[in-house]
């Protein structure tokens, strides 16, 4: 949540002749940079004069290597050697489960809600492993542009929720780099093609990336791109091209998948990727693979046995279009141009299918791997203050539903998607029961009406209102979604006016209070200091679970815990204290933690029925369908 | 022009008539003309203040836009400028033809699986249901010119039983197509 901002160190506010502002495509596969020079939008190359950057990042104790050297390291050093990382931005422990398959990694045992993976420099975080990406684009731009940054318009798959935004947002914030804007990668791409084309009229943009699927229609006209309408899915791409051509390889070769090591699995993807890569110059592909010591299959991969292989995929991309059109209430004849972008547009089944469903020749004329990074970096310019004719705006709407849980589990939208941005919304609550102060509230995104088929986002702790008598309070909530599609909260008790305090816990993301840590540990020791890092984080995380169980406490331990019950959390409770300002190291702290959340295990499920009740009482079900 | 937006009501700020029908045209390019002005893009390299008030601005338009664009919330704001509250639990009774209309149709879609061709059905229904909707509109028409305000609550009440209707159908055609997939 975008509550807490962190300022960047020494950022410049003084004023610039021309601001220098690069804009980043931070792809599930590969990654670009590119700028605004003389008038043009390019992407900017590296020494060997490569322009992609791929989205690997490799950690050794001593080093942290990035791109192609990384690449090249995956199959010897599978472990420590991350790809594709940007599908667990935003994700949380839970996710893992169904991404799990896909991934060759161990994940490290952690209390935060955020996954790490385990490297031999240490557990990463999704977040850090974005930023050593980014802060490798971030150089190169600086690089070739010799000098300061203005910033970066950082691009996202439209369908990114809040949590996978804020993720982006605070990589680029550890990467030290000052985010104009995040810009839907479709939005992107249709600025680099409007610009060249000065088009008017729908469009859709077709987005196939590496693990991405996004749709977009989009109505440009006067230099004003409206987004009409999203959809897609954040977990589909051309790496499931190549996991379905994996599977067929090691069907055909009679192999079980689970005897394989990592590192021959990611033999046989690559083996797969290459010969779907062939498929759309040659009408069939000839696989060889040494699948063990004294086992090489050989096998003839045709267009046919490809197209049938990725078929229910690409239908499933169309179905998203079906619905996205529908959204935004336009007929597919109205379509005037459909634009390719993403590296996988190039498989022709995929051009083909396309073209049949919007009966349009898709465009292919911008290289579909840079088109996006090109427009951001047109968007970068015009936000620095560099677009003379100052025309350019980009109009966008929120992609998924906020909304809050409610009796029974169900989820009440407040704000529906495909709302234009930024947006506010009002919701008023009232209290349940005499001399009520605090009330807690389940913010979830999605389009499903339970509660759990969504994304839980954060459960926010209103307090500090002043008591009344039940039903007489009125605490009015207000939802903010800023330009970047990021949600923050805050609440009044209209009656006395009085603010109340919000306090978040963001269900996936980092705590504003582990950034933070992780910026002053970056900065502080560059990376060397990982026990003191660790031990300032759980000091960080003692203090926040210590002020949850005093809070608690005051709140209701009284009606919720016996005598016995409560002496046992106080006395875990004090030794934690104690702890905090004693132990030395991580472990110990953690440890003390550990106790104190088993021995409030039961208070905590007593608590969370309450605050569900606490939450929805004397709502008026009238109050939710205002928008309808 | 734009300081004063959050004094204007929507019809103001859009610079058009209170009126049962809008020109969507001109209020898409209003709309434009609005934001190319207040929109955050416009203040990035602004102060803090300036960015917060371009938010706060841009939120007021949206919510605006969004209000007159839709049909159901349009006839509600302006009923809502004339001062009749659409929350107040003052006389609910409603049409009882009309309801017992409403629950027959829920039991139609509620059942629509069982049909020969669900899909069929439900577009069968949605255009009934936008008829109906044009209908109660003109009808809404009629009576806000003359100033019957309650009259036009009980319709603007039809109109969000409908609107409902619609979503259960989208939703629900949604579900099938996914499923024939």
């Amino acid at each position: 949540m975008a509550l807490l901002q962190i300022s960047e160190p020494g950022q410049s506010t003084k004023p610039h002749e021309h601001r220098f502002a690069i804009g980043i495509d931070l792809g599930t596969t590969n990654s670009l940079v590119a700028t605004v020079r003389s008038g043009k939008a390019d992407t900017l190359a590296d020494e060997q004069g490569e322009h992609i950057l791929p989205s690997i990042v490799q950690y050794t104790e001593d080093s942290i290597v990035v791109g192609k050297a990384a690449k090249a390291n995956q199959v010897s050093d599978t472990q420590n050697t991350i790809s594709s990382v940007k599908r667990l931005m935003g994700r949380g422990i839970k996710d893992l489960k169904i991404l799990g398959d896909s991934l060759p990694y161990e994940f490290a045992e952690t209390d935060s809600a955020v996954p790490r993976i385990k490297t031999v420099a240490g557990d990463k975080s999704a977040v850090e492993v974005s930023a050593d990406i980014l802060k490798v684009l971030k150089a190169r731009g600086e690089q070739t542009l010799g000098d300061e940054l203005e910033g970066a318009v950082i691009t996202v798959p439209a369908y990114f929720d809040d949590a996978q935004r804020q993720a982006t947002k605070d990589a680029a914030t550890l990467a030290g780099i000052n985010v104009l804007r995040l810009l839907n990668e479709p939005t992107a791409a249709a600025v680099a093609y409007g610009l060249d084309s000065g088009s008017e009229g729908i469009v859709a943009v077709y987005d196939l990336g590496g693990g991405t699927f996004d749709i977009s229609i989009m109505q440009l006209r006067q230099g004003v791109f409206e987004v009409l309408s999203t959809g897609g899915d954040s977990a589909l791409g051309g790496d499931d091209f190549d996991h379905a051509v994996a599977e067929w390889i090691l069907k055909e070769a009679a192999v079980d998948a689970n005897a394989l090591t990592p590192q021959v699995r990611r033999l046989v993807l690559r083996e797969a990727c290459a010969a779907k890569e062939n498929l759309s110059e040659s009408a069939e592909s000839e696989i060889s693979i040494q699948l063990d010591d004294n086992n090489r299959w050989n096998g003839i991969l045709s267009r046919d046995i490809f197209n049938s292989l990725i078929d229910p995929l690409i239908k499933k991309t169309l179905m998203s279009c079906k619905r996205a059109l529908r959204d935004a209430e336009v007929e597919k004849d109205q379509v005037m141009d459909v634009v390719m972008v993403g590296g996988s547009t190039r498989t022709l089944r995929v051009r083909e299918r396309v073209g049949e469903f919007f009966e349009a020749t898709p465009k292919v004329d911008i290289d579909p791997d840079r088109v996006v990074a090109i427009g951001a970096a047109i968007q970068a310019n015009a936000l620095a203050g560099n677009d003379p004719d100052g025309n350019l705006l980009l109009m966008d709407v929120l992609p998924l539903s906020l909304g809050i849980e409610t009796m029974g589990g169900l989820a009440e939208k407040i704000i529906h998607r495909n709302t234009p941005i930024p947006v506010s919304r009002a919701q008023d609550f009232t209290t349940y029961k005499d001399g009520q102060t605090a009330m807690s509230i389940h913010i979830v995104q999605g389009e499903r009406e339970l509660v759990d088929d969504c994304r839980s986002l954060a459960r926010f702790e209103l307090r500090g209102f002043p008591p009344h008598v039940a039903g007489a309070a009125r605490i009015r909530v207000s939802f903010q979604v800023d330009a970047d599609g990021l949600l923050s909260v805050s609440a009044r008790e209209e009656t006395s006016g009085v603010e109340a305090s919000v306090e978040v816990k963001p269900s996936y993301g980092l705590q504003d209070a582990e950034i933070e840590a992780m910026l002053k540990a970056s900065m502080e020791f560059a990376g060397n200091d990982k026990d003191a890092r660790s031990l300032r984080e759980q000091q960080v995380e003692a203090d926040r679970v210590l002020e949850a169980i005093d809070s608690a406490m005051a709140d209701d331990a009284d009606e919720m815990l016996n005598e016995s019950e409560k002496a046992l959390i106080l006395k875990a409770r004090n030794e934690l204290e104690a702890m905090r300002h004693q132990a030395t190291d991580a472990q110990q702290l953690k440890i003390s933690m550990k106790n104190l959340e088993k021995v409030s295990e039961e208070y905590v499920a007593r608590r969370m029925n309450a605050s569900v009740l606490k939450t929805m009482a004397g709502h008026k079900v009238e109050e939710f369908n205002k928008d309808e | 022009m734009t300081d004063s937006i959050f004094s204007q009501n929507y019809f103001e700020m859009f610079s058009i008539d209170v009126a049962t029908e809008v020109d969507l045209q001109q209020l898409n390019q209003k709309n434009r003309e609005l934001q190319q002005q207040v929109h955050p893009d416009r203040f990035a390299n602004g102060t803090e203040a300036e960015k917060r008030e371009a938010m706060q601005k841009t939120s007021l338009i949206n919510q605006a836009y969004n209000t007159l664009k839709n049909p159901v919330s349009r006839l509600q704001y302006m009923l809502d400028l004339n001062g009749v509250d659409m929350n107040a639990e003052t006389d609910t009774s409603m049409d009882g033809a009309f309801l017992m209309e409403q629950m027959e149709l829920r039991e139609v879609i509620a059942d629509v699986r069982s049909q020969d061709d669900p899909l069929a059905t439900l577009e069968r229904i949605a255009s009934e249901l936008k008829q109906k909707m044009t209908a109660l509109i003109a009808e809404f028409d009629g009576e806000f010119k003359q100033g019957a305000f309650d009259q036009g609550r009980n319709i603007v009440r039809k109109l969000q039983f409908i609107n409902k209707a619609q979503h259960e159908v989208n939703e629900l055609t949604e579900q099938l197509e996914d499923e024939i997939l």
